[in-house]
C-alpha cells in the first residue's frame, strides 16, 4: 500500500462540486504531511475538460471517460473505482457524504475489505495516520475515530466541513481506460432531474428556513427571493413538510437533511430537538421568532424577537444592500 | 416470497447521553426506539404481504438483548417472525462487521427482498444496506419512495437520486433502503400487541451463523474509537434590539457583516 490520498470528485451539471474541492484542499494537507501524492479521481462522460481544471488542486488527476458513466450507478461507478483503487492502492479514499457518496462508498469499501468511516465533519493527525471527527446522536456527542493500520480507509465528509484552497501546483492529468461493468439485473426506466433548485441544500453556504410560523405555503415566496439573492437555498422544518407546504427534499432535521451552512436563518421555527440536530453545525445561526421563549434562541448566535412578516421584506432589502456593497 | 427486514434499535432523540470522565465510553439513558427509517422498511414489508399471497415477513437485528423490545414492536405491527442475533461479546459497531453478520443471516435464512432504513439515527452512517448487498452479491437501490412487485421475480422502484428521482426495474433477489415518503408506518393494533407479548423471539449466537466475511470478535473492527467529547457550546444568543422591525434587521445585518463576518 502506498501512502497516497485519493479524492473521488463529484460533478453537478459538469461543474465540480464545492464539497469535492473542500476534500481536495484537505487531501492536500494530508498528502503534504505524509510526503505522498494527492490524486483526484473523476468518472463520467465528457469529463476531460473538467479533469484539466483539477490540476490546480491535485498532484495527479485520473479520469475515466465512458458513455456508461454518464449517469451515476453504484455498479458502473463502483466497477471503475474498484479497478483504479486496486491499481494504485492508496492509503485513504475521501468522498462526500452526498447521496452518491453514501450509496457508492460502502459498496466499494465492502468489496475491497476497507475500513469505512462516514458522515464525518473534521480531521486531524494521529500517530502515523489521521483521526476523524464524527458527530453521533444528532450532534449530542462528538467521536474521534482512527482507521486501523493495514487496511485502506474510505472516509466520507459532510459538505461545508473544510475551506477550499487552491494548491500551487500544475498537476498531471492521466486518462485511465477500464472496462466498466454494468449490473444487468437493474434497468433504469426513467430519470427525472428537478432543474429548479440550483444549489444543493447540504452544500449551500446560505440557508433560510421556514417553520410553522410561516403560516402557509404562499409565504415561502419571500424566503425564495432572499435565498435567490444570496445564492442559497430555502429549507423547511418537519411540520412544514408534513403539512405539505414544502417538499421532503427541503426538510432539515434528524429525519431530513443535516446542513452546516455559513449562515442559517430560521424564520418562525420554534427549535424542536429534531430540527436543531439537523442544523446545529451551521457556522452562524440567526433566529427570528415572535416568542422570546422559543427554544431556538438557546442555539442561535443572533436573535430577533419580532413578528416575521414585517421583518422579511426589510431583511431582503438589507441583505441586498450588503450584497451590493461587498 | 420471503421479505427480510433488518432493523436497528437506537437511542431516542430525547435520551440523555453522558460521556465518561476518561472519554472512552458513553452512558446512554435507557430510552430506546426502532430507528425512524427502519419503520418504513417494516411497513413496506407488511404491505407487500397484504398485497400478495404467500409472503413471509422476517425481522432481524444484530444487537444486545435490550433490542428485543424493538423486535416486538415490529411483530405488533404485523411481521411474522423475528430474530435477535446477540452482539454481546462481539464487535457491535463497525459497519463492516455488522453487515457481515446480517449478510450471513440472510444467506442462511433465505430471502427474495431485503429492506432496511436508509440510515441509523444514532450514527447516521448509511453503510449497512449497501454493504450487505455487496457481501451477498445482489443489487441494491437506496432511498426508495415507491415499491411495486411486478411479478414474482421483479420489482419496480422509484427512488431519490442526486437532484431528482429515478424509476428502475430490479431482478430479485435485491436489497432496498427506505425513507420518509415511501409509506406511512402503522400504529400497532391491540391484537398485534397481544401477539407480540406472547411471541418467543429466538436469540442467535453469531457463531452459529456461517459468516461469509472475516472475523467478528471484539477487536476485529477496522476502526479504533479514540475518544468521545461533548460538542463546543455556542455563546448565549445576542438578541438584536431596535425601535422597529426595520431597525432590528438593519442592526442584525450590520452584526452579520462586521462581527460574524459572514456577509
Amino acid at each position: 500500500m502506498t501512502r497516497d490520498i485519493f479524492v473521488l470528485v463529484e460533478c453537478r451539471d459538469s461543474v465540480v462540486r464545492k464539497a469535492s474541492l473542500e476534500l481536495l484542499s484537505k487531501g492536500r494537507q494530508i498528502a503534504g504531511k505524509f510526503s505522498s501524492n494527492l490524486y483526484a479521481v473523476l468518472l463520467g462522460s465528457g469529463v476531460k475538460e473538467v479533469a484539466d481544471t483539477l490540476n490546480e488542486f491535485a498532484d495527479k488527476t485520473i479520469f475515466i471517460e465512458s458513455e456508461e458513466l454518464k449517469d451515476y450507478g453504484w455498479d458502473t461507478y463502483g466497477s471503475a473505482l474498484e479497478q483504479i483503487l486496486k491499481k494504485y492502492d492508496p492509503l485513504i479514499v475521501l468522498g462526500t457524504s452526498s447521496m452518491t457518496g453514501r450509496d457508492l462508498f460502502p459498496r466499494v469499501a465492502g468489496r475491497l475489505r476497507a475500513a469505512m468511516i462516514s458522515d464525518a465533519v473534521g480531521m486531524d493527525f494521529h500517530e502515523e495516520s489521521v483521526k476523524i471527527k464524527k458527530p453521533l446522536f444528532g450532534g449530542k456527542v462528538i467521536s474521534w475515530l482512527a482507521p486501523k493500520a493495514g487496511s485502506m480507509a474510505f472516509i466520507t465528509f459532510r459538505p461545508n466541513s473544510f475551506a477550499v484552497e487552491k494548491a500551487d501546483t500544475n498537476g498531471e492529468v492521466i486518462e485511465e481506460n477500464v472496462t466498466v461493468e454494468k449490473d444487468r439485473r437493474m434497468k433504469t426506466t426513467s430519470l427525472e432531474k428537478s432543474g429548479s433548485k440550483k444549489v444543493d441544500l447540504q452544500e449551500a453556504d446560505f440557508i433560510i428556513c421556514g417553520g410553522r410560523g410561516m403560516k402557509g405555503p404562499e409565504h415561502f415566496a419571500s424566503l425564495e427571493e432572499i435565498a435567490g439573492l444570496m445564492g442559497g437555498r430555502v429549507g423547511a422544518s418537519r411540520t412544514v413538510v408534513d403539512s405539505k407546504w414544502r417538499e421532503y427534499d427541503d426538510q432539515i432535521g434528524k429525519s431530513g437533511k443535516t446542513v452546516s451552512p455559513k449562515l442559517y436563518i430560521g424564520c418562525g421555527i420554534s427549535g424542536a430537538l429534531h430540527h436543531i440536530m439537523g442544523m446545529d453545525t451551521s457556522k452562524v445561526i440567526v433566529a427570528i421568532n415572535k416568542d422570546p421563549n422559543a427554544p431556538i434562541f438557546q442555539y442561535a448566535d443572533y436573535g430577533i424577537v419580532e413578528d416575521l412578516f414585517p421583518v422579511l421584506p426589510a431583511l431582503k432589502d438589507e441583505l441586498k444592500k450588503a450584497r451590493e456593497e461587498s | 416470497m420471503n421479505v427480510l427486514v433488518f432493523i436497528k434499535q437506537v437511542a431516542d432523540t430525547e435520551a440523555r447521553i453522558i460521556v465518561s470522565s476518561d472519554q472512552r465510553t458513553l452512558e446512554i439513558e435507557n430510552k430506546y426506539t426502532v430507528n425512524f427509517f427502519d419503520e418504513f422498511a417494516v411497513e413496506e414489508a407488511i404491505r407487500i404481504k397484504e398485497a400478495l399471497k404467500d409472503v413471509q415477513v422476517t425481522v432481524c437485528t444484530y444487537a444486545p438483548a435490550r433490542a428485543m423490545e424493538a423486535l416486538k414492536t415490529t411483530i405488533a405491527m404485523g411481521a411474522d417472525r423475528a430474530f435477535l442475533i446477540d452482539s454481546t461479546n462481539y464487535e457491535p459497531d463497525d459497519p463492516f462487521v455488522v453487515s457481515s453478520v446480517l449478510a450471513g443471516f440472510a444467506d442462511k435464512d433465505g430471502f427474495d427482498i431485503i429492506l432496511c432504513g436508509r440510515q441509523a439515527m444514532d450514527d447516521e452512517n448509511a453503510n449497512v444496506g449497501a454493504m450487505i448487498a455487496e457481501f451477498l452479491g445482489i443489487p441494491h437501490v437506496s432511498l426508495l419512495t415507491k415499491l411495486d412487485v411486478i411479478d414474482g421475480g421483479r420489482v419496480r422502484v422509484r427512488s431519490e437520486t442526486e437532484g431528482g428521482q429515478k424509476v428502475s426495474e430490479i431482478a430479485l433477489p435485491a436489497l432496498f433502503t427506505t425513507q420518509k415518503g415511501l409509506n406511512e408506518p402503522r400504529v400497532p393494533l391491540i391484537t398485534g400487541v397481544m401477539k407480540a407479548m406472547k411471541i418467543q423471539i429466538p436469540v442467535l449466537d453469531p457463531a452459529s451463523i456461517g459468516i461469509p466475511i472475516g472475523p467478528i470478535d471484539c477487536g476485529s473492527s477496522k476502526i479504533t474509537i479514540l475518544s468521545y467529547e461533548l460538542p463546543a457550546r455556542r455563546p448565549s444568543v445576542h438578541i438584536i434590539e431596535g425601535a422597529s422591525p426595520e431597525e432590528k434587521v438593519k442592526n442584525l445585518v450590520k452584526s452579520l457583516k462586521e462581527d460574524a463576518k459572514v456577509l
